[in-house]
């Protein structure tokens, strides 16, 4: 293999990388703004201008090829001074925005000015004002004076999302970025933009003006938006979610999300209509009982009926916990009638991430046993039975059956007894005897399954009554770490729910057959004794970037620390 | 005078002294706060009353308000038994000090001394001797490092210093050839104050009267920096203030013997000469005895708020190899004057 | 024990201690005669100095809108944990201004860094010092209580001008 020497350092390549790429992969970081892994190399911000042996000038690291025996300088005087100047220069219009500017605190500019800057200005005239408020799109608002040219917006517009709506206008000091005439920037796309602006020129309305990003917690997670599974992080402040953004997976959306799944995942966690605490229906109303009630009334009334009237409902958005805990315990009943719905829209797909199926965990609830067993129904016979009064018994975990769907509606009142696992007060919950409230998918660790048979692991970001930061390792902002319970910033509001798997297994122990579950690791422990697929597979296994079923071996485990930016 | 008359007298003047006593005790309380608040530039109690001038009441119910407490590890008789000690001894020394001449009240004629006793001086020795025992037994029975400390340091002190203060008397005893206080303020009639006659064995006895009743530059048994409270640490309530009035009772009772034995007493020279009336004089004579204590009192507090704590070794050299010796001095210094003027 | 040779010799009037303790006490004396320096406090009030460190306050423009941007520097850099800001948008040309802003007066400790890191001289340290609440949750002043009109604050943001 080719090697060149990047600061005394001798580094290996391969051909027809760029300095700054053979450089990243040896750890060697070499400042950039509009240079992007993902993106096409531009070469205009000029911040990484390196100096090369035997160059009589300095170049740009970023569009430079790397050959063999080349000896690049990045710390030398000429280079720094270089740096500085390019910074100098940047900051001469960049607004002292700083205090009012989303991206501080996650922004480039301020950390290379920390890091590269002189810390001064020479340029004592007057700025020059753009406007500082244009909505370039229904979900991006664009500060034309922070905007320091990079074009990685324009490129990320036209590369990945295919849909060329940006463009630079004007010239020199004057220039901005606008769309194109008619066009609104509306791609679905359009957010991952924000991640990539290296200030804080393009902001997120939805996040806007929020929060500080250092007042928050990050924890790693899976997008529910479709079966493409992207990776993710949870911001949480005040126990509750901020934001979504993508985390760096190259085998399922590289550092992209689209921004259905950044803006509507997550509003529900902390929806005023999530089920606080488990409830029975008391003479037509839905009251809120303890615990210990809801589970005797529900098993003393699914005790009832003979198991060929009951019928059990299983969900793509819960875990594989969630639907093998639920599938066990349909068996210790005798229960045959299983299975779960699809959601799909037909059509709604691309070949970037998109995907039909609007649920994350298909494959997921197949592999756990969801579906009929021996002599028993699927989905729409279940539904037939109903209407013929054979199945009087329905239990539904995690899934709204009917939605907008008043003849079904119509159908599931005819039910002798409804038992729902639910996060929201969805029409099912409604219209059932026994209401359990169910951890969403920001709430518990859990398994989902991608479409790409891609096993993947959630942890929880939000805590519920049960749960602590602390004693249960989830991930803490500075104002989790060191408050109390007298202060306002530790208030938010812990709704009283469990995971399914959890609500299932204490259900069970009012029988004779309880599933001894403590944790979700112990569901998992048991899946991968009980599932070929699975097999010997072990939640540690996953990392953070999840494995292929059918590949796994021990060691796999990946954990990739994001720092594509 | 018949028995009863006499019985009768000495408990009103019995009376008469305690009320007194318990007044001055705390006033001078009061006046120790002010007085060093003064010293520190500040203003000191200055709320209950005019001027604070209720503060010694406040500071009793405080006090008598005040849970008490009693170690468990303590010897429980004893350490209740000790501050009863130390007060009781404080306030009977009293019995034999003169607070002026021979008076006729209602036709009968009243010494102003609750008991003329002949041997007067050596009460007085003996009964300080006894305070010793409320501050040992206090630092003993409280069960405590701290106390049994402090009261280890009393008697020591104590012991040590009495020598000297006893020599000290020796000279007085030799000017006036009697034991009896009465006849000690007489000796002393116009200038012939013991003050001036044996200075050396005045400031010895001043000395030694600072360290007899725990004052600073001599409070090392209750040395807070080190000891905490000393032998009261342990005491609270009642108990406590009631070695606080002790010590301020003792403090009363020094300044009334260095009066007495070097300040003449009620007398005030030359008074006679005046031909003032009787009754007048006995009046001068009697607030002159007053303001010397009160003079007094107010030395032994500006002394404890100007000058520091000795280090131990310091007191005991001083007790032994410059008080003793002094005072020594002193009685042949007497000696020899009383050679060359009979 | 052997003798330790003294850096100084006491001299003879020093070993007998007499005179200096008369020394000490003219002094003392001395004193005694000087005015006290003692304020009788609910009666005379203490007027601090501009320098003077009491309850952090928000500046309130002549406009009746506060001056802080929210932009959190001060909650960021309290070592107390004692502010917290909530940001929000507004019309006004500054786009952001506080929600929420409030300061834990229990954990407060009125270092001023909040004042000292402060971007927009929004929020100052105030002469008040007397701070009286009777439950955890009214020590937890709001803007209601933190607002003060800028020319309330005049003496403390010339100060910050000359010595910052």
């Amino acid at each position: 293999m080719p090697k060149l020497t990047i600061d005394e350092k001798e580094i290996e390549f391969k051909q027809g990388q760029t300095i700054i790429e053979a450089g990243k992969d040896n750890g060697i970081e070499i400042p950039h703004f509009c240079w992007h892994p993902k993106l096409s190399i531009s070469g205009n911000c000029r911040v990484c201008l390196v100096e090369v042996e035997k160059m009589p000038k300095l170049v740009i690291a970023c569009s430079t090829l790397a050959s063999d025996g080349m000896v690049v300088h990045t710390q030398s005087e000429k280079t720094i001074k270089a740096r500085n100047a390019v910074m100098e220069f940047f900051l001469i219009n960049h607004p002292l925005d700083c205090p009012i500017c989303d991206e501080a605190g996650e922004c480039k500019l301020q950390d290379y000015a920390y890091s590269h800057g002189v810390g001064e200005s020479r340029f004592d005239e007057e700025k020059v004002h753009k406007r500082k408020r244009v909505e370039l799109g229904p979900r991006i608002m664009f500060d034309a004076e922070r905007c320091i040219s990079c074009s990685r917006c324009i490129r990320f517009s036209d590369e990945i999302a295919k849909e060329n709506q940006l463009t630079f206008v004007k010239r020199g000091d004057r220039v901005t970025i606008t769309t194109f005439p008619g066009e609104s920037f509306d791609n679905p796309y359009t957010l991952n933009t924000v991640d990539i602006c290296p200030v804080g020129a393009l902001t997120s309305l939805d996040w806007r003006f929020k929060t500080r990003v250092w007042e928050t917690s990050s924890t790693e997670s899976v997008c529910i938006g479709c079966s493409r599974g992207c990776n993710t992080e949870i911001w949480v402040r005040n126990n509750k979610i901020l934001r979504l953004t993508p985390r760096q997976n190259e085998e399922v959306n590289e550092t992209w999300m689209c921004d259905h799944g950044r803006l509507n995942t997550f509003k529900f966690v902390n929806e005023e209509d999530r089920v606080d605490g488990p409830h029975l229906n008391k003479n037509g109303e839905l009251v809120k009982v303890e615990w210990n009630e809801a589970y005797s009334t529900a098993f003393k009334k699914l005790k009832e009926f003979k198991p060929g009237e009951i019928a059990f409902i299983g969900s793509a958005y819960a875990t594989n916990e969630d639907n093998y805990a639920l599938v066990k315990f349909a068996k210790s009943l005798g229960v045959t009638n299983i299975d779960f719905l699809r959601h799909t829209i037909p059509g709604d797909q691309d070949d970037i991430l998109i995907r039909e199926d609007k649920t994350p965990n298909t494959v997921g609830a197949l592999l756990m046993g969801v579906k009929p067993l021996a002599g028993g129904n699927g989905s729409k016979q279940i539904i037939e039975l109903i209407r013929s009064n054979k199945i009087k018994a329905l239990y539904v975990m995690e899934d709204d059956l009917i939605g907008d769907d008043s003849e079904m509606e119509k159908l599931l009142s005819k039910l002798n007894l409804l038992i729902v696992h639910a996060s929201n007060f969805n029409k099912t919950a409604q219209l059932a005897h026994v209401v359990f409230p169910a951890s969403t998918y920001a709430e518990k660790h859990g398994t989902f399954v991608n479409f790409q048979n891609r096993i993947q692991r959630i942890k929880p970001a939000v805590a519920t009554e049960e749960m602590d930061r602390t004693l249960d390792g989830m991930s803490q902002s500075r104002w989790d770490k060191f408050g109390s319970k007298y202060d306002r910033w530790m208030q938010g509001k812990k709704f009283d729910a469990n995971p399914s798997w959890k609500i299932i297994s204490r259900l069970s122990g009012q029988s004779n057959q309880q599933l001894k579950y403590d944790t979700a690791d112990d569901v998992f422990e048991d899946i991968a004794k009980s599932v070929t697929e699975l097999k010997s597979l072990d939640l540690d296994d996953l990392g953070n970037q999840g494995v292929e079923l059918g590949s796994q071996k021990v060691g796999s485990a990946k954990t990739v620390n994001s720092e594509l930016s | 005078m018949s028995i009863l008359e006499i019985i009768i007298i000495t408990f009103v003047k019995i009376l008469f002294i305690i009320t007194a006593m318990l007044l001055t005790v705390s006033y001078s309380v009061y006046f120790e706060r002010r007085i060093s608040a003064w010293i520190q530039t500040r203003l000191g109690p200055n709320r209950v009353g005019w001027e604070g001038i209720l503060q010694p009441f406040a500071d009793v119910f405080k006090l008598l308000l005040k849970e008490d407490i009693v170690p468990e590890k303590s010897n429980k008789p004893l350490h209740t038994l000790a501050p009863f000690i130390a007060l009781f001894v404080a306030f009977s020394t009293y019995a034999v000090i003169p607070m002026g001449p021979e008076v006729t009240i209602f036709g009968y004629k009243v010494n102003l001394v609750v008991a003329d006793v002949n041997i007067g001086i050596l009460y007085v020795l003996a009964l300080t001797s006894l305070g010793v025992y409320g501050i040992t037994f206090a630092g003993w029975s409280s069960g405590s490092k701290y106390s049994l400390l402090g009261g280890v340091r009393a008697s020591a002190q104590m012991i040590s210093y009495e020598v000297s203060m006893g020599f000290s008397i020796a000279g007085v005893v030799m000017m006036a050839s009697s034991l009896s206080p009465v006849a000690i303020v007489n000796s002393q009639y116009g200038w012939m104050w013991n003050a001036i006659v044996q200075p050396i064995g005045f400031i010895t006895f001043v000395i030694s009267a600072f360290a007899e009743t725990n004052r600073l530059p001599f409070d090392l048994p209750e040395a807070e920096p080190e000891l905490v409270g000393g032998y009261h640490t342990e005491y609270s309530s009642m108990k406590f203030a009631s070695f606080f009035l002790a010590e301020y009772a003792n403090m009363i009772i020094a300044s009334a013997m260095i009066v007495t034995l070097y300040l003449g007493g009620w007398q005030v020279p030359y008074i006679d000469k005046l031909g003032l009336g009787e009754t007048l004089t006995t009046l001068i004579q009697v607030g002159a005895f007053f303001a010397k204590i009160g003079a007094l009192i107010f030395f032994f507090i500006w002394v404890r708020w100007s000058i520091p704590r000795f280090r131990y070794d310091q007191l005991m050299n001083i007790g032994w190899k410059v008080m003793f010796p002094l005072s020594l001095l002193n009685v042949v210094w007497v000696a020899v004057v009383l050679m060359i003027f009979n | 024990m052997p003798d330790k040779k003294r850096k100084k010799d006491l001299t003879f009037a020093q070993k007998l201690y007499l005179p200096e303790i008369f020394k000490g006490l003219a002094l003392t004396f001395k004193s005694m005669l000087k005015p006290s320096v003692t304020m009788e406090y609910p009666e005379v009030k203490f007027v601090p100095p501009a320098a003077y460190r009491g309850r952090p306050v928000l500046v309130e423009e002549k406009d009746g809108t506060e001056r802080c941007v929210a932009c959190g520097l001060c909650s960021r850099v309290c070592p107390a944990l004692a502010i917290e800001v909530q940001p929000e948008e507004t019309e006004l040309e500054k786009e952001r201004y506080p929600k929420l802003f409030e300061i834990n007066m229990i954990r407060c400790i009125f270092c001023g860094f909040c004042e000292e890191v402060c971007p927009e001289e929004a929020i100052v340290m105030s002469k008040d010092y007397e701070l009286v609440f009777t439950s955890r949750e009214d020590a937890i002043y709001g803007k209601d209580k933190l607002l003060v009109p800028v020319d309330q604050l005049k003496d403390r943001l010339e100060f910050l001008r000359n010595f910052k």
